[in-house]
């Protein structure tokens, strides 16, 4: 009785068990620059996705409004993690996917006092990298370190 | 000294952190606009020395990104750096192949054109020539032979003529196929720009009208209407390939889209020139042996018109001479229908769907009818009688001396 009993749940735990497939990259070679339109979506056509980042402009500037014909930079690291930036923020806005949609995972902080001239991020090993003109950035999971 | 090495040092380093900072996304974005300005200096190169500047570029970008090689394979998908690159080194390589033969076709259309122009004045001049000499020739023997003689240069030089319009039209034919489908305004533009300067729309209609004048002043052998049929053919081919490219150059040109249509109808002519003639040239065969037959332009016709002339015929058996009766048979049947008609000409109208088999068959029952209804001459029975006659006198004779 005791070993059917140890069978059957043996059976019963790796029946249940989680379908892990690893490793999966999700980075995407190179950022996106996408164009804001007048709903506030962007749309990009290579890894085909489409999304609606009002909310990042509102959080940033405190203005939804105005938001079309800006200029958003997307890229999407290995552990398939989204970061949202553009000229003018003073922030990183990393997002998972979720159902139908993103969810903030963190704000990341560039600076206080002075906001992103001409950012742009790049795919490295491990990490995403930023640059604005000559500073240069590296973003790791949650953290960013300025770069000599 | 050391100011100064220390500002370079700075520099340096400056420029080497902003070499550093760059941008995957703005390099990817560079070779992609320093690719597409190839691309299109490639398809609008004009001359063969752009050739080694492009070369020159496409050798410039290799150099310039091959330090981003693993990034380009990355963003160029579905190309990557190598296979791009081959892209744009074949599409090279295949419009410098196209631009020679393009420029050493233009050199020869320059020569063709030239030698166009001579031989038009030369027809025209040949044409007026022979049109005085038709007046003279009647009574005049001389001038007959010296008709003759022009209408041989004529013709050599009518086709010589031709060969070279074609030429032209083919040449232009080449630009066509190498043309996209939805071809954009600068291309518009060149092929126009190549048809004012061969003159074309002129010489296709002068190469069509001097064909056309040929066929009014000379009479020619049934030979050599299967050669002028199959130059019609032949030149018609390749115009109803390039006439509705060029209607779509010209869609908005009302003077040019006009000529199109006009060089369509004098093609429609020339076809229709020929036929005639040809169904003329079979007339003047039975006119020649004084058989004058109702005017025809086509088979039915022809068979109406011999049909009505044999029932006449047949009519006066007993009212005319039979000796005449019988003498306008031969002629029409054994001179001219069987001996030239039937060889030369039927082959020539079946072979281009001018008559069909049914047609000769009437005609050739026709011609039967009238051969049954000819009552043989006297002079054939005298004939036979009198060789009957003296062979049996010969007979006669012979047995007489053996007895004796």
């Amino acid at each position: 009785m005791k070993n059917f009993i140890l069978i059957s749940t043996l059976l019963f735990v790796s029946g249940c068990s989680t379908l892990v497939l690893q490793p999966t990259d999700y980075s995407w070679p190179v950022e996106s620059v996408l164009l804001v339109n007048a709903k506030g979506d962007v749309s990009e056509e290579r890894h085909t996705f489409e999304t609606n980042i009002k909310p990042i402009f509102y959080e940033e500037f405190k203005d939804s409004n105005s938001v079309e014909g800006k200029e958003i930079r997307i890229i999407r690291d290995k552990a398939g993690y989204y970061y949202f930036t553009g000229a003018g923020f003073k922030n990183i806005y990393q997002f998972m996917p979720v159902e139908n949609g993103m969810k903030l995972k963190e704000k990341i902080s560039i600076s206080d006092s002075l906001a992103l001239k001409s950012p742009a991020f790049n795919q490295k090993l491990n990490n995403i990298e930023l640059i604005d003109g000559s500073d240069k950035y590296l973003i790791t999971g949650s953290e960013i370190a300025r770069m000599k | 000294m050391k100011t100064k090495t220390l500002i370079y040092g700075l520099l340096f380093v400056l420029l080497n952190s902003l070499a550093v900072a760059q941008s995957d996304y703005q390099t990817v974005q560079n070779f992609k606009r320093e690719y597409k300005k190839i691309e299109l200096s490639i398809k609008d190169v004009s001359s063969l020395e752009e050739f080694n500047l492009i070369e020159k570029n496409i050798q410039n970008l290799k150099n310039d990104f091959a330090s981003n090689k693993t990034l380009l394979d990355k963003t160029l998908y579905p190309e990557n750096y190598e296979s791009a690159l081959e892209k744009i080194e074949n599409l090279f390589e295949s419009r410098k192949k196209d631009f020679s033969q393009i420029n050493s076709l233009t050199t020869q259309v320059g020569s063709l054109q030239a030698q166009v122009q001579e031989l038009n004045q030369n027809n025209e001049r040949l044409i007026k020539q022979i049109n005085d000499l038709q007046l003279q020739s009647e009574k005049d023997q001389a001038a007959i032979t010296k008709l003759k003689g022009l209408v041989a240069q004529l013709k050599g030089s009518i086709n010589k003529r031709d060969l070279l319009v074609r030429d032209l039209v083919d040449s232009l034919l080449v630009e066509f196929i190498k043309l996209p489908e939805n071809f954009n305004q600068k291309e518009a533009r060149s092929i126009v720009s190549k048809v004012n300067k061969e003159n074309l729309f002129y010489n296709i209609e002068r190469t069509i009208d001097d064909n056309i004048q040929f066929l009014k002043v000379t009479r020619i052998t049934a030979d050599d209407y299967s050669k002028i049929i199959k130059q019609h053919q032949d030149f018609n081919k390749v115009w109803k390939q390039i006439g509705p490219k060029l209607s779509s150059v010209y869609l908005t040109t009302k003077q040019k889209n006009s000529e199109i249509s006009q060089i369509d109808s004098l093609f429609e002519e020339w076809n229709n020139r020929i036929h005639t003639s040809i169904w003329n040239g079979i007339q003047n065969l039975f006119m020649e042996k004084n058989i004058h037959l109702i005017s025809f332009t086509d088979a039915s016709g022809f068979i109406t018109s011999a049909t009505t002339f044999i029932d006449n015929e047949i009519k006066n058996i007993g009212i005319k001479n039979k000796n005449e009766s019988e003498e306008i048979f031969h002629a029409f049947a054994d001179s001219v229908y069987f001996n030239i008609v039937e060889r030369k000409w039927i082959p020539l109208l079946f072979e281009n769907n001018m008559m069909t088999q049914n047609e000769k068959g009437i005609l050739d029952a026709k011609i039967e009818v009238w051969q049954n209804e000819i009552p043989p001459a006297f002079s054939y029975w005298a004939f036979i009688i009198g060789g009957i006659f003296i062979l049996l006198i010969a007979v006669y004779l012979y047995q007489r001396k053996q007895k004796e």
